[in-house]
């Protein structure tokens, strides 16, 4: 059972690795060939797949299969995809904007270093250097992926209320209404605490995992 | 006899003499006054009683540590000197009561101000419907009757928790309470036909009255002084082991159906959700405890809190 569970998390893993590692090569090849405004066009396909396939990860979690918190992992899907989907995918008014590229490119570094260090370490074969590259890659690559995202909720904002996008209004049966601009707005407002926490969380662990050896 | 105070890392933070008769609650004093003369180290708070958790650290690598409780004496405990016991601050601390107190009396009042202030939050002034009313009353009704509970009827067997747990529950409860106050005092809120309103909230006023029964069924199990778990037993209980939850989640779903809102839907979920949790485990320590062996009462079979479903 153990070594079945082992085995599938190493796949799983290794999968998202080749998928963001085809995400950075896309956006390598578009910048190298013609301009960041075809970025979403050619490599949204292959990121969207690999961002909503990891859903995964949370029921992973779930099932106890690995050891992270349900809750955290959710958060954390629903706020990226609602991004790339919600925001990047329905809205052609800021597909082409840099911050696109600026963000898939923070996600992709991020990943095609955490997924490898995830596949290696459950294998038991991870190299110090990945595990390093894990613990620190994400102090510059973290903060530029969250701005990116709010740079793109800010730009969807007017688009958003030109066409009162996602929006259900009341009176209806269900005695329910949504207004997906307030949403937005709320969102834009807690991002930056949600950011914090899950940063200084990783600061934390990175410490933990360096800090110490000086002091000892 | 002397102890040793272990920090939860396991660094020392005091070392004293203590007489050999000695209560728990003793313990607790004294190392309120080692706080308070700053003589525990790393310590710099008042630690007084209700924030110490004192424990035998555990022997063994899976065996649990002992908990020292209030009212016995340290030698119940089998300590003797030169032992070592853990000591954990368990932070600022807050009567249940008081705690109580503050999570209902939000919902109470913020509800029927999505009413009053109806021109101000909703751009629109309007007359509200005789469903919004009602449903008004009966909402401000509850939690008035969750107050008067919490003085009167419901006895606690902690006196106070981390001061956190008010910020956490009042967020919950006045969250939802506006939340779902905004949609139902709605001007576009759309009322189910009258007739399903007066009965749904007939039948949960009904689900009130049974819930208060089984409160005070469920204070009145301990005879005074007395200490440990007992088998509720009468209106509900005999059927099944949180009957009292059973009321609370029919009572929400009760009135839902009269005022028919997504809000009310998730709320009375989340609570329902919560009360499934507790309710389990409620159940299997009873459970457990009432094996059926070595004399023991064996604990009957009974729904956990939803029947027919669980």
């Amino acid at each position: 059972m153990g070594k079945m569970v082992n085995a599938y998390i190493v796949a799983y893993n290794s999968l998202q690795s080749v998928l963001w590692a085809i995400s950075f090569a896309l956006i390598v090849n578009e910048l190298l060939g013609s301009s960041y405004k075809t970025v979403n066009q050619n490599v949204g396909p292959v990121l969207r797949t690999a961002q909503v396939l990891s859903v995964l990860e949370t029921a992973h979690a779930a099932l106890g299969l690995v050891r992270s918190s349900v809750g955290t992992n959710l958060l954390q899907w629903v706020a990226r995809t609602h991004v790339l989907v919600m925001v990047v995918y329905y809205i052609p008014e800021v597909q082409e904007h840099v911050a696109v590229t600026v963000m898939y490119t923070a996600w992709a570094l991020a990943e095609i270093v955490r997924y490898p260090w995830y596949a290696c370490s459950t294998a038991g074969v991870c190299p110090d250097w990945l595990t390093w590259l894990r613990y620190t890659a994400f102090i510059p690559l973290y903060p530029v992926g969250t701005l990116g995202e709010i740079v793109l909720v800010y730009l969807a904002l007017p688009i958003v209320k030109e066409r009162s996008l996602y929006s259900f209004t009341m009176p209806n049966l269900f005695n329910f209404g949504f207004d997906y601009y307030t949403f937005l707005i709320g969102a834009l407002c807690i991002y930056p605490f949600g950011w914090w926490s899950l940063y200084s969380y990783m600061l934390k662990s990175r410490n933990r995992k360096y800090g110490q050896k000086k002091q000892e | 006899m002397k102890l040793t105070l272990l920090s939860r890392s396991g660094r020392e933070v005091a070392e004293f003499d203590i007489a050999d008769d000695a209560t728990v609650d003793d313990l607790q004093a004294q190392i309120q006054r080692l706080s308070k003369e700053k003589k525990l180290k790393g310590i710099k708070t008042d630690l007084y009683p209700a924030r110490q958790r004192l424990s035998i650290p555990a022997v063994e690598e899976k065996a649990k540590p002992v908990v020292l409780t209030v009212g016995k004496a340290l030698s119940a405990f089998g300590l003797k000197t030169g032992d070592k016991l853990t000591l954990k601050d368990l932070g600022t601390q807050i009567g249940y009561q008081t705690v109580f107190f503050w999570e209902y009396f939000g919902p109470m009042v913020i509800f029927p101000m999505f009413l009053v202030f109806r021109k101000q939050i909703y751009g629109a002034d309007f007359e509200p419907s005789e469903t919004q009313l009602l449903a008004t009353a009966y909402w401000m009704f509850h939690y008035f009757k969750r107050i008067v509970e919490t003085y009167t009827v419901h006895s606690f067997s902690h006196a106070t928790m981390p001061i956190f747990n008010l910020f956490r529950n009042s967020g919950y409860y006045w969250g939802f309470a506006a939340m779902v106050a905004y949609f139902i005092c709605h001007p576009f809120y759309t009322s189910p036909p009258l007739e399903r309103v007066y009965a749904g909230l007939a039948a949960a006023l009904l689900m009130q009255v049974c819930n208060l029964t089984t409160h005070i069924n469920l204070a009145s199990l301990r005879a005074p002084g007395m200490k440990g778990y007992q088998i509720p037993r009468g209106f509900g209980f005999n059927f099944i082991t949180c009957a009292n939850y059973t009321f609370e989640i029919y009572g929400w779903f009760c009135f839902n159906i009269a005022t028919q809102s997504v809000m009310g839907v998730v709320f009375m979920c989340c609570g329902a959700g919560q009360m499934v949790i507790w309710a389990g485990q409620k159940h299997a320590r009873l459970r457990k405890l009432f094996d059926g062996k070595d004399g023991k009462e064996k604990y009957p079979r009974r729904f956990v809190i939803l029947p027919p479903f669980i």
